[in-house]
């Protein structure tokens, strides 16, 4: 009965707290850029979907929520241990940040502001974009990455959609592991160049928050999150740019969450409880041959990492035409190219009002060009940068560490809080059973085990 | 679990089903209404397409206009109704899928995920998972690589190569200040019979020789005008078999080369039928400074270098026209612009002057017409104008867009316009003289429909407006208010137009006797010089030397 009154409560809670932003879906304001004809016929025009600029008022309260929110997730994940509140605290970032909001600020599209300030000094970033981006870096860096856990709309849209999630093999999630540094790299390496910010233009779930968007981008949408009901949070392990960043952050962490609150006796409870592959099993230090091989191994990664560097680069600088597409002056040029040779007879807008402007033909493939040097330059930072990260996880992968308990990976684990009811500690603490029956029966009581199965919601 | 949870579970079951098979069947019905909607694509119906074709033939029929708003107002609805469809499906499905996701969690919920413990623990498989991890690592990153290089070399592109060279060698065009340097098409720079920074002697007499530097012989006859640039001249010529075209030393006179323009793919074996003053070779050649370019009766069209080397040639389909094509041709920028005009409909065509690709083709719905484009600008753009019946229609040279047009002409129009101060002047027999300013093209400013002529373009500088007549008549207009301010009487007829060098008009009748005029509100005739032969093109004028073309020579004039 106990059960049924807690469910209701959080089914109800979530349903609230939907009902209660609903309205706000809709209702958000939008900007005209021009001003509206005057209809005479009774017409009311579409809701427009792009946000506006909000005053800087309500992007302070953007902050405010975003730090509240913050420290919130950090209570509830470390004080509190508590899976119930994060996942209600990530339901209210989901409706406040994702369809409020819209999307956007976000802390992973801020990578580009960040990024594009860097590199063109005439762009001023806005304060609250910069406090966007370092904030859950700041939090993560004592506290572990409690920002994907409950704050990151992004993150809380696909942990809605997780239904019966698999183990992803360690190998599988190493090899896609390397994605997110790519999108990364290629990120910075777009807005470095003027090519554009990515990383929105290829936001997955912008369409779901914005309820409108281009029909293949609503289909990739609709792809990860499906994908995302049997393979947890696949955007936040395998592409999200930002997530390298809180990686980073977190391994350096100075206090992260750990599944059981006291101690670990190994009884293997919490072994399946994580949906995302972060949990580190204890192991022996144990060589598959003979360990002599393995410092030679290691020894010639070590060598070849600077090869794996300079390959990299040198590979990706000659992706400079292709990547260089990307931008609006070199795909243009592309275009007035293939129209003056008649392998394009259809002209495009852009053609079109690029020739009504009357800019010489020339200057426009200088700049062309010269946008596609930068792109090789960048290729060699983005290629020795790829190269550099696959060594270190090959030497990483080389080297076997000592584990005695089970712990969480820092670096993978989002301080989701769904191991914690699994550790027969965590239910001493609640004071469901004593440290000896802990000790002796873990979570085979069934007291506990009701316990357990009442948290995981 | 209890009973009531029981209960409760299995009316989650239940809702969670009907939810996700709602949300299944909006699924496919929205992507169906998607793809519906796009094949029909209604704002671009075809219908309302054909409609608005006929309303160009009849722009008066008042039910045609109201069908053709009722039909676009029915084909707004449709996209509008199919993107209110989405909008409200989109809601339904994620409501459905809201329900769904509580539902199912509240069921999981139910579920224990924790692992048999009476199972003996797994083997220790840390180390080998590293080892697996670290071989497919080793691939991916070798794959990812390799997929990077060949993509790398299989990218390449031409804008590199291009921006590399030196745009300025593969796509350079002449400033206006050069063309106005040279005289680079028909009726010298733009088109408007205008020889800028141009002396030009006075006195000459083609029988005695008297200032005549030199005369050249043209074996192909062509009613087409010299060119020049610099110290080359070209003209074309041309017969039922051959199509040539000449470079001459301006110094001299000599034959530097001639090119005979054969094998063009595409060219009509059967030659068209053309009318004795007309010919194969009547459209004056043009030249940007890069290449000249030249067309003939057949529809060949070709560029040449300066040393007399094809570059490209094609042809444009063999015009349908009963006299023989004779618009000439002139260039925009780095592009080479055709009026095209046929008995089946015009085009007006910009093609690439370095590759002759076709960059634009904008059909026109005028008769056919044998006069030549003028390129202005009109104070904030440049504009190509055409004379033809029965609209002067103009475009946007880069584009082929049109940007106005006004219904005033009738006819077989010959003469070309003539351009000043924002200002065109369209002309032909039994029609009118029309003036229509750019800067409010909606009508005709102001007409005169005496003394009209035939075949020669007028000339408009200075305020004022210079008309000559096949039957020997020049009449003389204020620009702005089209009062005739003198009528001239001549005894021969004119063909050529009347080229304004400094303060004086130079006009020469069809006997070649060139009369030399003050450009002012009263006739006052300067000078006149025979040729010696009977001429019909335009002069050119640089060196401070006149070029003409006779029917069987070329002149040059000097002092
Ligand atoms: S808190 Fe536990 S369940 Fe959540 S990500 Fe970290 S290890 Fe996995």
């Amino acid at each position: 009965m106990r059960f049924c009154s807690r469910s209701a409560k959080t089914v109800f809670l979530l349903v609230l707290c939907f009902l209660l932003f609903l309205p706000s879906m809709n209702l958000s304001q939008t900007q005209e850029r021009f001003p509206k004809p005057d209809f005479q016929s009774g017409y009311t025009r579409p809701d427009l979907l792009t946000p506006t600029p909000r005053s800087q008022l309500l992007e302070y309260l953007d902050v405010l929520v975003l730090l509240v929110a913050l420290a919130l997730a950090t209570y509830f994940a470390h004080k509190l241990r508590s899976r119930r509140k994060l996942f209600v605290l990530m339901v209210f970032s989901l409706i406040y940040f994702g369809f409020f909001r819209k999307g956007c600020v976000c802390s992973i599209g801020a990578i580009q502001n960040v990024g594009y300030a860097i590199f063109n000094s005439g762009y001023a970033v806005p304060l609250t974009v910069i406090i966007f981006f370092i904030l859950p870096l700041v939090f993560t860096l004592f506290f572990g990455r409690t920002f994907c856990a409950a704050v990151c709309p992004l993150g809380a849209v696909q942990d809605a959609v997780v239904l019966k999630p698999t183990k992803v093999p360690a190998w599988l999630a190493e090899v896609l592991g390397i994605l997110p540094y790519i999108y990364l790299g290629l990120a910075v390496l777009f807005v470095a160049t003027g090519a554009g910010f990515i990383i929105c233009q290829y936001d997955p779930f912008i369409g779901f928050f914005r309820f409108g968007a281009s029909f293949n981008m609503m289909i990739f949408g609709a792809s990860i999150l499906l994908l995302g009901t049997v393979v947890a949070r696949p955007y936040c392990r395998f592409l999200c740019p930002y997530g390298v960043l809180l990686n980073w952050m977190s391994r350096l962490s100075r206090w992260h969450v750990k599944i059981t609150p006291t101690e670990c006796n190994k009884c293997r409870l919490c072994e399946e409880s994580c949906p995302f592959g972060a949990i580190k099993t204890p192991n022996e230090p144990r060589y598959q041959g003979s360990k002599e091989k393995t410092v030679k191994s290691l020894a010639a990664l070590l060598v070849m990492l600077p090869l794996f560097i300079g390959g990299g680069g040198w590979i990706v600088s000659r992706l400079d035409e292709s990547l260089s597409r990307q931008h609006f002056t070199v795909s243009l040029a592309e275009q007035i190219l293939l129209e003056e040779r008649g392998e394009s007879t259809v002209l495009t807008e852009e053609t079109k009002a690029y020739r009504a402007s009357g800019k010489p033909r020339e200057e426009l493939f200088q700049e062309a060009v010269s946008i596609q040097e930068k792109f090789r330059l960048g290729g060699w930072f983005l290629g020795g940068f790829i190269g550099l990260i696959l060594g270190l996880k090959l030497l990483n992968l080389s080297v076997l560490r000592r584990q005695l308990e089970y712990d969480v990976d820092t670096g993978t684990c989002l301080s989701c809080g769904r191991c914690f009811a699994y550790c027969p500690f965590e239910h001493v603490r609640l004071g469901l059973i004593t440290p000896e029956e802990a000790a002796a029966q873990g979570a085979r009581d069934p007291e506990a085990r009701e316990k357990n199965e009442n948290e995981n919601v | 679990m209890n009973k009531s949870s029981r209960i409760l579970y299995n009316i989650t079951k239940s809702a969670a089903v009907v939810a996700v098979v709602l949300a299944v069947i909006l699924s496919i019905l929205m992507i169906a209404n998607y793809i519906q909607t796009k094949s029909v694509d209604p704002l671009n119906s075809k219908a309302i397409a054909q409609l608005l074709d006929q309303l160009q033939e009849n722009p008066n029929d008042q039910a045609l206009k109201e069908q053709i708003r009722a039909l676009d107002l029915l084909a707004r609805k449709a996209y509008f109704t199919h993107l209110w469809q989405l909008r409200t499906g989109g809601y339904l499905l994620f409501s459905f899928v809201l329900v769904f996701l509580i539902a199912f969690k509240y069921m999981s919920s139910f579920k224990s995920y924790l692992p048999d413990l009476n199972e003996a623990a797994p083997a220790d498989v840390t180390w080998e998972n590293k080892l697996l991890s670290r071989k497919y690592l080793i691939y991916g990153g070798l794959a990812l690589f390799a997929i990077a290089f060949v993509l790398g070399v299989l990218s390449q592109s031409d804008i590199n190569k291009i921006g590399r060279l030196g745009a300025a060698q593969l796509s350079a065009f002449p400033s206006v200040e050069e063309l106005r340097e040279n005289w680079p098409n028909f009726r010298g720079p733009e088109g408007i019979g205008i020889a800028y920074h141009a002396k030009a002697p006075t006195e000459w007499d083609g029988e005695s020789g008297e200032n005549i530097v030199w005369k050249t012989p043209i074996p192909q006859s062509g009613f087409n005008s010299p060119i020049i640039w610099e110290d080359k001249i070209f003209l074309s010529g041309a017969d039922r078999r051959t199509q040539v075209v000449y470079c001459i030393e301006a110094d001299s006179g000599k034959i530097l080369w001639e090119h005979t323009l054969d094998d063009v793919p595409g060219s009509p074996a059967e030659r068209p039928r053309t009318s004795e003053d007309t010919g194969f070779a009547a459209p004056t050649m043009a030249t940007d400074g890069q290449r000249i370019y030249v067309v003939f009766a057949t529809g060949d069209i070709g560029a040449l270098d300066f040393e007399g080397k094809r570059i490209w040639a094609k042809n444009l389909g063999m015009p349908e026209n009963h006299y023989g094509h004779s618009s000439s041709l002139i260039t925009y920028r780095n592009m080479l612009l055709v009026q095209y005009d046929q008995n089946s409909g015009g085009h007006l065509l910009g093609l690439n002057a370095r590759t002759g690709a076709i960059l634009y083709d904008t059909p026109r719905d005028t008769d056919i017409s044998w006069a030549s484009p003028i390129v202005v600008n009109t104070g904030t753009r440049d504009e190509v104008i055409l004379n033809s019946n029965p609209y002067v229609i103009s475009y946007d040279p880069q584009t082929g867009r049109e940007l106005w047009r006004v219904r005033c002409m009738l006819g077989e129009i010959a003469p070309s316009l003539a351009y000043t101060d924002g200002w065109v002047y369209a002309v032909n027999e039994y029609a009118r003289l029309a003036a229509i300013d750019t800067n409010n093209p909606t009508e005709v400013a102001w007409e005169y429909i005496d003394d009209l002529s035939e075949v020669s373009s007028p000339v408009a500088a200075k305020g004022l407006l210079f008309m000559p007549s096949s039957y020997g008549t020049i009449s003389c207009f204020d620009a702005k208010t089209g009062e005739r301010l003198w009528l001239h009487e001549h005894e021969e007829g004119f063909y050529s137009s009347p080229i304004l060098v400094g303060e004086n008009v130079y006009l020469m009748d069809m006997d070649g006797l060139m009369l030399i005029f003050s450009a002012a509100r009263e006739f006052e005739l300067l000078k006149s010089n025979s040729l010696g032969e009977r001429a019909m093109t335009i002069p050119a004028f640089k060196h401070g030397r006149i070029y003409i073309r006779g029917e069987k020579h070329l002149f040059c004039i000097g002092d």
